[in-house]
């Protein structure tokens, strides 16, 4: 091989080279841009939030489920109150309505934040451009931690009060006491319960005397043909 | 007594004249970088040795890296449930540091050692000087062009090695369960940003110099002798591994500043 078509060979193979480089390098800032909305038509949108929850500029926005666009600026107002602008994808506009209502929420448990749009009603039409829509406070985790606190002292509370009845049930007080506890009384409801079976025993042989009897035959084979 | 003395003198001298040395050669390149005499012809070639013979063996790493770290990574994920940011988890690893560093790394072996121990063999034959007499500026056609082409072509054999080392992940995803390619790129690429991209490409170039310019200099100035050549060779390779994880330690303090 000459020297000069060596030459051209690997001149071919590095434009190769560097050309499908280039191109795996365009090919992702391209999709990275586009997982980022960097180049599709954005609108932009706010809400106004008492807590944030530790939501960032950059998390994601999802309506029905979608992503559908980014937080942009996150803003206090007031003490109160904190402006979350985002920007969303122009291409959902249409099916966003006014009264449409934003709340954060999570990717997964231990996942990024992230704003969440419910669909409104729709009877306020699309939403427009620099619209603000209105905001569900979301359930922090301090506050579950409250609600938690507070049904484990009720928890403490109901076996207090139980301790207290089985200890008064040991001790043979109140009448679930004396029926689990007194022997007199549990001696008395066995003497009953023996006289209650010997009279129904002796009623049972009335019975079979009545069903022989001359003026009370006519009256149980009445009741025999009816069956 | 005074044998001790003469000895540690003639170090430290020898230390400052090397240092000194190190500076002009810097100085030399810096200058002849720009230079319009550069010879454009002879840094395509370099390209081409460096950049387009290290693709196998780059790739190669970075598809084992990619299938590895995904394999070792998936147990610690799966015990907290999180096995679908596998795939975020993993680019963003090879993007942000593995790429960058392994890629750097294989270079300084493979191509630091060959521009060590290919120069030092020059100087050691005196084919240099032969140059100079013959009227070739041996500077700009044996160490400029070899650290524009390190410079060049590292950044764009980190591209390749970490669309491959995905690729490698991709793999290891679907060892144990089933990622179609759409959701791994798509989760993929949702967690890495243009600074991410850009950062370490950046960090690349700087690599590929710092390996040009300490192989190019190990080997300029290599003693004589063939000992002098396989030190030259060893130099380039552990000075420019130790100098990539120094200007990695950089480069991320740099960009925490900006994320």
């Amino acid at each position: 091989m000459s020297n000069q078509s060596k030459e051209y060979g690997y001149s071919v193979k590095l434009g190769a080279f560097i050309l499908v480089g280039l191109a795996i390098l365009f090919a992702a800032i391209f999709f990275v841009g586009q997982a980022r909305q960097l180049f599709s038509k954005t609108f932009s949108i706010s809400a106004v939030f008492k807590d944030v929850n530790g939501l960032q500029a950059g998390n994601n926005v999802r309506f029905g489920g979608m992503h559908i666009g980014a937080i942009s600026s996150i803003e206090m107002l007031t003490d109160t109150s904190i402006l979350v602008s985002m920007d969303i994808e122009s291409s959902s506009q249409q099916f966003i309505s006014k009264d449409a209502k934003a709340t954060i929420g999570s990717d997964g448990l231990m996942g990024n934040k992230l704003l969440i749009i419910s669909p409104g009603k729709g009877t306020q039409g699309p939403i427009a451009d620099k619209d603000q829509i209105a905001s569900v406070q979301a359930i922090s985790m301090d506050d579950i931690m409250e609600k938690l606190y507070v049904t484990t002292e009720n928890a403490n509370l109901i076996t207090t009060d139980l301790a207290t009845i089985s200890g008064s049930i040991r001790s043979g007080n109140g009448t679930i006491g004396k029926l689990f506890m007194d022997k007199d009384f549990a001696e008395n409801l066995d003497k009953t319960l023996i006289n209650v079976k010997k009279g129904s025993k002796g009623f049972s042989e009335n019975m079979e005397a009545a069903k022989k009897s001359f003026f009370l035959k006519g009256a149980f084979k009445k009741d025999k043909d009816k069956k | 007594m005074k044998s001790i003395v003469d000895t540690f003198f003639n170090f430290l001298l020898n230390q400052l004249y090397r240092i000194g040395q190190f500076g002009l050669f810097l100085q030399h390149s810096f200058s002849s970088l720009f230079s319009t005499q550069s010879e454009w012809k002879e840094t395509a070639k370099q390209c081409y040795l460096i950049g387009y013979k290290t693709l196998p063996l780059v790739g190669i790493t970075g598809f084992i890296m990619g299938l590895v770290l995904t394999i070792q990574t998936r147990p610690t994920l799966s015990d907290f449930g999180a096995e679908s940011w596998l795939p975020a988890m993993v680019s963003v690893s090879i993007v942000r540091e593995i790429g960058p560093v392994i890629t750097a790394l294989i270079c300084a072996g493979k191509v630091g050692s060959g521009i060590g121990a290919e120069l030092g063999s020059m100087n050691v034959t005196e084919q240099i000087d032969a140059m100079e007499v013959s009227g070739t500026n041996p500077f700009n056609y044996l160490v400029v062009t070899r650290i524009l082409a390190c410079a060049f072509m590292l950044p764009l054999l980190t591209i390749y090695n970490d669309i491959i080392s995905m690729l490698g992940s991709f793999m290891g995803v679907n060892i144990m369960g089933e990622v179609s390619i759409r959701l791994f790129f798509a989760s993929a690429l949702s967690e890495i940003s243009f600074l991410d991209i850009f950062s370490s490409l950046i960090k690349t170039f700087f690599f590929g110099l710092a390996i040009g310019i300490i192989s190019t200099y190990q080997g300029y100035y290599a003693q004589k002798g063939t000992v002098g050549v396989g030190a030259a060779a060893n130099a380039s390779v552990v000075i420019s591994s130790l100098l990539i994880f120094i200007l990695d330690m950089v480069a991320v303090q740099i960009s925490s500043l900006f994320s």
